[in-house]
């Protein structure tokens, strides 16, 4: 496997509440390729959430190393060029328009210009919300609002997406739909997908499934 | 524009949300803090401006006294006038008479005008109410307002007026009476001045007082941009050592001292009306940031750096203060427009027009906002409003995005 989209190894994570250690994942490697897309299940409270965040360098291991192309840097400046990510809950902003919402994942990198305010549109349309532009989150259904988070994740042409249970709070119809939509746009661009799910018939989808168990990957 | 300053903005006013809540409760409150601060700061401010007004109105902006009375004031007058910086003197007597008008006594100030020279130091034409100042000679009078109240005399009428050299004379002559006709009546909208002044010529003055060719004083006007004290000591340097000039900020200046203390406590304690606007807004920022905690993490999983979503939320703190304190302006520039309106309406349900005006001593309520005020009460508002950014501005930057969407 040449020019991994992320190498970890020996992630190792444990959390202390009080006297009580919780060792979460004792040593995870993980190798992923261009293109990929990956699943990962395991029981509720097994790490899932907790190793997707190492990977999204939102939070430092205890132990092991990162990398995303090869490079260790894992900081803010480049998560947001590098990764999109959709959470269980929408987490919109909810002041913002629909549009905005979007465009907030490029903001973030810089002024957006009128291009980017075509792409914005653009994804928009594909996750089928072209009409709700204007609207605000609150107005939105959970499954559209779903959606508008995945096109948020998709705004910067991200090398990679990491999805946590994006599912998890929407009806088993739209769930589906949204995976197959998420699913659909990443094979479109050739975004790596990593897509941590309970659903067995979701995780089929993607090409590699991996279990999280006894805070190793089985 | 960062994307910071537009979240700022966005969650300050929402599209279309008519009341953003938060925005306008915290700028209203810093709105009526800076309201107050300019109302009472720019009444406080008008009472030292109105008596300056009063005493250069009637007095120029520098008095020149002796201990005794100066003798020779021509030459003196003459010498003052090409001083660098003077516009104009005139020589003017002083002191305490009898009235007395069909069996009514008055024990009225005199000033005894040089009509030669008055009007290069003070207009009095422009506060005389009845009759005129032209047709004031050495038998005739002007009466303020309140004193030919107190007498009951019109226009025309003849009153006796007694000198205190009566008390005097020790021998047994004695001294009738002269008798003056009232030629004018004068208000100039100072209580105490408006009471009981007699205005009547030099001459007349001297006569009664016994000053033959000498004077009480010498008022003298200022041209306009010149330092007042600079004048002052460029005067004293050409007249003798028994005869000094004073600003009439020195004349005043317990007065004057009194003020500015009363003024600056005032500043002191209203600032704390601000100080408990700017802990409203920074408790209402801290509701925000908790209500926006996954927020806050989401935009960290954006790529978000703490410091910029700490300069969103202190940015948020920055708009309240601008936009309360514009508002304040408005505000606290209105009320002092219509103030005297306000205060009429007051008086008018609980009464006491009159005393208002007996006990500050002015008719109307003045107004005079010094820029130094002004800029003071701006700079605090923002820089209090800043600072109520900050606290809640480092919590969210301290916020871990983790836990920020770990929290429920
Ligand atoms: N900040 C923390 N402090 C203490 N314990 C924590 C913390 N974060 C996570 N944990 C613990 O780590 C374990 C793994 O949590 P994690 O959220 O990764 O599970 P998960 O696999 O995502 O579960 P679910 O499927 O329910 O979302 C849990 O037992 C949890 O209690
Ligand atoms: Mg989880």
């Amino acid at each position: 496997m040449s020019n991994p989209i992320l190498s970890a190894s020996g992630l190792v994570k444990t959390f202390r509440s009080g006297d009580r250690r919780i060792e979460v994942l004792r040593g995870v490697d993980l190798e992923i390729a261009p293109g990929e897309s990956i699943s990962i299940r395991g029981e509720s409270g097994s790490g899932k959430s907790t190793l997707l965040h190492l990977l999204a360098g939102l939070d430092v291991p205890d132990a092991g190393a990162l990398a995303w192309e090869g490079v260790a840097d894992t900081g803010a400046k480049r998560r947001a060029a590098f990764l999109g990510i959709v959470f269980q809950s929408f987490y919109l902003i909810p002041e913002l328009d629909v549009l905005q919402n979007v465009l907030m994942a490029r903001r973030i990198l810089g002024a957006p210009g009128a291009a980017d305010r075509a792409r914005a549109a653009d994804l928009l349309k594909r996750v089928g919300l072209a009409e709700r532009m204007e609207h605000l989150p609150a107005q939105l259904s959970g499954g559209e609002r779903q959606r508008v988070a995945v096109a948020r994740a998709l705004m910067n042409s991200p090398r990679l997406i990491l999805a946590d249970e994006p599912t998890g709070n929407l009806d088993e119809q739209t769930g589906a739909a949204v995976i197959e939509l998420l699913l659909g746009l990443c094979r479109e661009t050739g975004t790596t997908l990593v897509l941590v799910t309970h659903n067995a018939e979701h995780a089929a989808k993607c090409a590699r499934r991996l279990l999280l168990h006894n805070g190793r990957f089985a | 524009m960062p994307w910071y300053l537009y979240l700022a903005f966005k969650q300050l006013f929402p599209t279309g949300r008519r009341f953003p809540f938060f925005t306008v409760i915290s700028a209203v409150s810093v709105a009526l803090g800076v309201a107050l601060l300019i109302v009472v700061l720019g009444v406080m401010g008008g009472f030292g401006y109105q008596i300056r007004e009063m005493i250069t109105d009637t007095e120029g902006e520098i008095q020149i006294k002796a201990q005794g009375s100066i003798s020779h004031y021509r030459e003196a007058v003459k010498k003052i006038e090409t001083v660098p910086g003077v516009a104009g003197a005139t020589p003017y007597a002083a002191g305490v008479l009898m009235v007395q008008y069909q069996n009514k006594p008055a024990f009225p100030q005199m000033r005894g005008l040089d009509l030669g020279s008055i009007n290069r130091v003070v207009s009095l034409d422009r506060f005389v109410r009845l009759g005129s100042l032209d047709a004031l000679d050495d038998d005739s009078v002007i009466l303020s307002g309140g004193l030919a109240d107190a007498l009951g005399v019109r226009l025309g009428a003849v009153v006796d007026i007694y000198t205190p050299l009566m008390l005097s004379r020790k021998d047994s002559e004695v001294i009738l009476p002269r008798t003056a006709k009232v030629v004018g009546i004068l208000e100039i909208g100072h209580q105490q001045l408006d009471s009981s002044t007699l205005y009547c010529t030099l001459r007349m003055a001297q006569d009664l007082y016994g000053l033959n060719e000498d004077v009480h004083g010498i008022n003298v006007r200022v041209k306009p941009g010149e330092k007042e004290d600079a004048v002052v000591s460029r005067i004293n340097e050409i007249l003798p050592a028994e005869v000094r000039a004073f600003s009439w900020r020195d004349s005043f200046a317990d007065f004057l001292w009194v003020l500015q203390l009363e003024k600056n406590m005032m500043m002191f304690v209203l600032l704390f009306v601000v100080l408990v606007a700017a802990f409203l807004t920074m408790s209402l920022l801290l509701v925000l940031v908790l209500k926006k905690t996954r927020e806050i993490g989401v935009l960290g999983a954006l790529g978000a750096s703490r410091r910029q979503i700490a300069l969103c939320f202190c940015l948020q703190g920055v708009g309240v203060g601008v936009v309360g304190t514009g508002a304040g302006l408005a505000l606290g520039f209105t009320v002092l427009h219509f103030r005297n309106d306000l205060v009429r309406a007051i008086t008018h349900v609980t009464g006491g027009q009159e005393l208002l005006a007996r006990f500050y001593q002015f008719s109307e309520l003045p107004e005079h906002l010094e820029n130094r005020d002004l800029a003071l009460i701006v700079v605090a508002a923002l820089v209090l409003s800043t600072l109520a950014g900050i606290i809640p501005a480092i919590l969210a930057s301290r916020l871990k995005p983790v836990e920020a969407l770990r929290s429920e």
